[in-house]
């Protein structure tokens, strides 16, 4: 009786009120005037000789300078057997400190001013950023300077680094929602896309401050470099201190245009096992599109009734399945997003929950989009758009982003009226072409024996293990076969039409060790340098590469018990780590060691290329986390090219070998010319002289000669 | 020691340079308009016209720990029903839908009766009851328009429309187009006019969602719930704001009208709007929205008082995760005089890579990946916890993480801080004041929380000054008042190691 009482008494209040006002009835009746224009000033933007671009955005309200550099050259550049290197640049090139002083002096003599300055690094860019009171700035650039141009890396900050990027990975499967985001991720780029990369011990253990180092060198050049300021500074007194600042600094290779993003895993079911949860995390990926697309703006509308119009009411309020529940097709500035919908529910309602998210999917297709739908959505977004550039250090951001991805500068003013004009059509047309159930590879982690109905109902479904490879372990490759269920069956056949092509199983088998004599000849900035090489390989591990070059004979051994360089004038020396993994890299690369071990790598058959006239098979094959392509005559097994990512620092993106010339030594038939290209142009050629397999080994060679 | 006084000596410069910048903050309070309308309410504006834009943050004096046994997680609760329209938002027909939910809660009376029948439950009865209950919730919802209210602030323009519970109070917030300033109006006094529980059992399950979310399947949400009963045994700083499970699966909308009527007054709220707004033309618009909000006395000031711990109290989940540490000592309200002494340790022993635990336990001894100390946990209206929370790296326990702690806190209590480690600490924490100053939404939620907190805005800024005049003797008398081991509360997680034979990535 005590609800009735009281529900009727607060009933009696609102009627009462209600009357008693003779002011709005319905909100519908509030007029309001136009808003009033906005129209905030382009940051002055100045482009150096050298090919880096300022832009300087004055805001005198508060005595601040704020900004920073944002440098082409990120996590995807790395290679998958470091993974985890950006991360950790981006931590250690500031904690490391510059040249002249050490992190903690740095720490000191920044924060004793409330002075910021730091560094970090994401999948496509690095950053260095600043923010000073602005009487401090002058104090505190010539560190932003050093730090940006001259960083130490320091070792001790690279081992805490690494201190910390093994407590994140010890720590990744703690939480339901991360292990939700990292392994939809990879099923939405496949897990070998440079989008996707995850660290391990083993990865974080292998990176050197060489590695850093050499990143650092690779992409910190002028002209990859964006530079914004915001703040109370004089623009054209900033410029000079700017220009005198940069204006030596020399040009440097440019960095490569984004990496392909891979492709998703299989439509299907997946599951990751988590005991400690009573609610289950769902996510539904699929490949998503680029900023770019002229469908970008149709594709926000189509985001925003998806949000606001179905899921969140439908699944949320109205259902109450779930507190966090939401998707949409996602964009990148130079790569494609993903699509995603997610939703988090208790583990008594995962079927339930997963129906009615994937019934929403479908009624995009399906369930005509209303002309309410549309006005409101449309609304939002433009009505809201003031807030994109209600503050000069959002214009800064915006322009910095426009400048850094190649974009044209009407791109964020224009977009209102591209919205304003996005009809009910064609948002059910981008429905339809960007949203494609059947293509979707369902997530689900939780805690399967509390399912209101097995996952199974939906179909096969695939475990995904997420133990996380104890630190010390061999990385995937090295000792123990790859996992025989990556390496698909079409694959499996045209491995072995290759082996057949170049002498067969049984003679690949009898190969213990080969002997290469070559002619290269490769691009360098100072022109084309000649060598002559002759190489030998006793497998499984042992390497000996003697090198005739102008300034003499260099000899490299790589054994199991250690390698070693001798070079001409210097003596015997370690061969570096990154040079050590290069050249084995290359080995573990070259046909014959794949063609011989192909239980060491995964095989997958990705697509057709037209090479020439022939409409060659594109074979993925992967170890150590590193995928190559071969792309083979379906018709007789032959090589035709090989594709890889470059060793090179100099070199960026894939280098595309292409072989020639082939001719039987002691019964397997080989290439013997091959010529490399790189971004369209030739950057090498080789001729083999001479093939022996299984020579007179001099093993007194392998040793290392006594100092 | 030549680089140590240099560092000195600029520190010194910069402090005289930072109060001219301070003299801008007077600047800034004479943009500032207060204001409290006849029925109570507290209006703060703030002009900032540089964008035809404005935010605002209401602040109701009144959060979870204004719950007692029975109701907890009825204030999160609310902030949810805050989001459901009034009598013409969400509504194809208020005086249907008030008499259908009307049967709603008649209903879930009899039937939440019926099933928490403590002795001799008819199971066939409460069946029956439940059944008319959800009958009875169908029919309710036919007169729904669902989320409404929440697109018609969008539709508007708005931005960041959310709402936040905390132990102290609950804060609602968005940002709008400053053309539709008198909507706004309209719409934010609706919420507070009068109560509009539609769909209220329906956000309960989604709040439960939000509860297993956060609190029971998170490690460190399940960790904190543990260590927060272990350190209040009295006062409801120690029962988590979302609530207990058995509660928000038994509240009722009738509950939550009890509520709205003793907290959601006038006198105990107040709203502050910082933007492209002039207060003068700004101020009748409020006065005619929100002065319709019906006058009430302010609700009774909590009783219970956290008495004064004397013993150590540990509370240690052996679960799979990774290790965790906590450890927490009462200290007094926010509104206390040493609070700025607080504010000091804290930024002493957290702020920045300079910070002595980042130093000692991050940066030199590599055990923990984080680690710091801070103020007002859960809350700081009433006496609360100034807690360590550290995340040890791989390889090191919860518990060996306490010795190397209680060395760094042992040096508070012991040593005197350095004048140029002091001096460092104040200047950040000016500049960090100045860095809070240029977001429309950052201002609001600031100005509406210092004057809910300590009845006065300016108190974010005075606080500098208080800071200002902490001494090294200051903070060796507080820790020593604070951190004794009668006075500690440890929080931990310690791995358990899966069990061999789990299944890995079992499926079904």
């Amino acid at each position: 009786m005590r609800t009735l009482t009281r529900i009727a008494i607060s009933a009696a209040i609102t009627l009462a009120a209600t009357p008693g006002i003779a002011q709005v009835k319905h909100p519908k009746e509030i007029k309001f005037p136009a808003l009033r224009q906005l129209t905030q000033p382009a940051p002055k933007r100045v482009q150096l000789d050298n090919g880096m671009v300022i832009l300087l955005m004055e805001d005198h309200e508060l005595p601040l300078i704020r900004g920073g550099a944002r440098i082409r050259g990120g996590a995807r550049e790395v290679p998958a057997g470091k993974a985890g290197l950006a991360g950790m640049l981006g931590q250690s090139w500031r904690t490391g400190g510059t040249q002249s002083r050490t992190g903690d002096q740095l720490d000191e003599f920044l924060e004793s001013r409330a002075a910021i300055v730091e560094t970090g690094a994401n999948d496509d860019s690095m950053n260095v950023s600043i923010n000073v009171l602005s009487q401090d700035f002058d104090a505190v650039f010539p560190i932003f300077l050093e730090l940006m141009r001259d960083p130490a890396f320091r070792q001790d900050k690279i081992d805490l680094a690494k201190t910390q990027a093994n407590a994140s990975i010890s720590r990744r499967n703690d939480e339901a929602g991360s292990i939700l985001g990292r392994e939809s991720t990879k099923l939405g780029y496949g897990a070998d896309s440079p989008y996707a990369r995850q660290p391990e011990y083993a990865t974080i253990a292998s990176i050197t401050r060489d590695d850093l180092l050499a990143f650092h060198k690779r992409f910190v050049h002028p002209n990859n470099t964006v530079l914004g300021l915001v703040g109370d500074f004089d623009s054209s007194t900033m410029e000079s201190k700017l220009r005198a600042a940069f204006n030596s600094w020399q040009r440097g290779p440019q960095a490569p245009p984004a990496p392909a993003v891979g492709t998703g895993a299989k439509p299907g079911v997946y599951f990751v096992a988590k005991e400690d949860v009573n609610q289950s995390n769902v996510a539904m990926v699929h490949a998503g599109t680029t900023r770019n697309n002229p469908d970008y703006p149709a594709l926000q509308v189509l985001n925003e009734i998806l949000n606001s119009d179905r899921l969140f009411p439908r699944i949320r309020t109205q259902q109450g399945l779930a507190y966090s529940v939401g998707g949409g097709v996602g964009s990148d500035w130079d790569r494609p997003g993903l699509f995603r919908a997610q939703v988090g529910t208790k583990s008594g309602t995962t079927l339930q929950a997963i129906s009615s998210l994937r019934a929403e999917l479908d009624n995009l297709h399906n369930q005509p989009f209303t002309a309410e739908e549309l006005k409101r959505s449309k609304e939002s977004i433009v009505n809201a758009h003031v807030f994109t550039i209600d503050s000069k250090s959002k214009v800064l951001t915006q322009a910095m982003n426009l400048e850094f991805y190649g974009y044209p500068k009407d791109w964020y003013s224009k977009y209102p009226s591209l919205v304003e004009q996005v009809t009910a059509a064609e948002v059910a047309r981008v429905a339809k072409k960007y949203v494609t159930p059947d293509n979707i590879a369902l997530l689900v982690v939780g805690k399967d024996k509390d399912f209101d109905k097995p996952l199974t109902t939906l179909g096969a479904v695939t475990p995904i293990d997420i133990t996380i490879p104890e630190p010390g372990a061999a990385p995937a490759g090295t000792s123990k076969p790859a996992p025989p269920a990556a390496t698909s069956a079409d694959g499996m056949v045209l491995v072995k039409k290759m082996q057949d092509f170049v002498g067969g199983k049984p003679r690949l088998d009898a190969v213990k060790s080969v002997r290469y004599v070559m002619a290269q000849s490769s691009k360098t900035p100072q022109g084309a340098m000649e060598m002559e090489m002759d190489q030998t390989v006793v497998f499984p591990d042992r390497i000996r590469a003697m090198m005739k070059m102008p300034m003499g004979e260099v000899t490299m051994v790589i054994t199991p018990e250690g390698s070693f360089a001798n070079l001409p004038g210097m003596g015997v020396r370690d061969l570096p780590a990154s040079q050590r993994d290069g050249i084995k890299g290359q080995v573990r690369q070259d046909l014959v060691t794949v063609l011989k071990f192909p239980e060491r790598y995964t095989f997958v058959v990705a697509g057709t290329e037209k090479v020439g006239s022939i409409n060659a098979t594109v074979l993925e094959f992967t170890a150590e986390g590193e995928t190559s392509r071969f792309l083979v005559d379906p018709a007789s097994g032959k090589v035709l090219r090989k594709v890889t990512r470059s060793r090179n620092p100099m070199m960026q993106g894939d280098v595309i070998t292409e072989y020639s010339e082939w001719k039987t030594f002691g019964g397997l038939q080989l290439p013997t010319a091959a010529t490399a290209m790189n971004n369209g142009e030739q950057v090498g050629t080789t001729t083999v002289k001479s093939v022996e397999i299984n020579p007179v080994l001099d093993m007194k060679q392998w040793e290392r000669p006594a100092a | 020691m030549t680089v140590r006084n240099q560092l000195w000596a600029i520190a010194l410069l910069l402090t005289v340079a930072v109060s001219a910048a301070a003299q801008d903050l007077s600047a800034f309070e004479k943009r500032t308009t207060v204001r409290k309308l006849d029925n109570g309410l507290t209006i703060i504006i703030l002009e900032r016209p540089e964008a035809p834009v404005f935010s605002y943050a209401t602040v109701v004096n009144a959060g979870a720990a204004q719950e007692v046994a029975g109701i907890t997680g009825l204030a999160h609760m609310f902030e949810h029903m805050a989001f459901k329209g009034n009598d013409v938002i969400g509504t194809k027909d208020w005086k249907g839908e008030q008499a259908a939910l009307r049967k709603v809660e008649e209903t879930y009376a009899a039937y939440d009766r019926a099933r928490r029948q403590e002795t001799a439950r008819d199971e066939t009865r409460v069946k029956q009851l439940e059944k008319e209950w959800r009958d009875a919730i169908s029919a309710a919802d036919k007169f729904v328009v669902t989320e409404e209210f929440t697109k018609t602030v969008e539709s508007a323009g708005g931005v960041g429309l959310n709402a936040g519970t905390a132990m102290d109070y609950t804060i609602y917030f968005y940002s709008m187009p400053s053309n539709r300033f008198e909507l706004w109006a309209y719409l934010e006094s609706e919420r507070y006019r009068a109560p509009f529980l539609r769909e209220f059992y329906k956000e309960r399950d989604v709040v439960m969602e939000e509860r297993r979310m956060r609190v029971e399947s998170s490690p460190v949400g399940r960790l904190l719930q543990q260590f927060m009963s272990m350190a209040f045994i009295a006062h409801p700083y120690g029962v988590n704001g979302i609530g207990h499970m058995s509660d928000l699966q038994t509240i009722s909308a009738t509950d939550a009208v009890d509520f709205f009527k003793k907290q959601y007054v006038p006198a105990n709220m107040v709203i502050a709007i910082v933007g492209d707004v002039k207060a003068a033309e700004a101020m009748p618009v409020i006065e005619k929205y929100f002065g319709r909000i019906p006058k009430a006395p302010g609700p009774e000031p909590l009783r219970t008082i956290e008495p004064k711990q004397n013993s150590e109290r540990t509370v240690i989940l052996r679960e799979a995760s990774q290790p965790f540490y906590l450890e927490g000592y009462h200290r007094p309200a926010g509104t206390h005089p040493d609070d700025s002494i607080y504010a000091a340790m804290e930024m002493l022993m957290s702020n920045g890579r300079t910070s002595r635990l980042y130093k000692s336990l991050v940066r030199d001894k590599k055990i923990a990946v984080q680690a710091s100390g801070f103020n007002g946990f859960p809350g700081e209206k009433y006496a609360n916890l100034f807690t360590y929370f550290i995340v040890p790296t791989p390889g090191n326990t919860a518990s060996s993480l306490a010795e190397p702690l209680r060395a760094e806190i042992e040096r508070l209590k012991t040593e005197d801080v350095s004048a140029e480690e002091l001096q460092s600490v104040k200047m950040r924490a000016k500049a960090s004041l100045l860095r809070q100053l240029d977001s429309n939404a950052g201002l609001a939620r600031q100005l509406a929380g210092y004057q809910t907190l300590h009845g006065d805005w300016r108190k974010l800024f005075r606080e500098i000054g208080e800071i200002e005049k902490v001494t090294p003797a200051d903070i060796r008398r507080v820790a020593n008042e604070t951190f004794v081991a009668s006075n500690r509360t440890v929080g931990m997680i310690e791995r358990l190691a899966p069990a061999a034979t789990a299944p890995k990535g079992a499926s079904k």
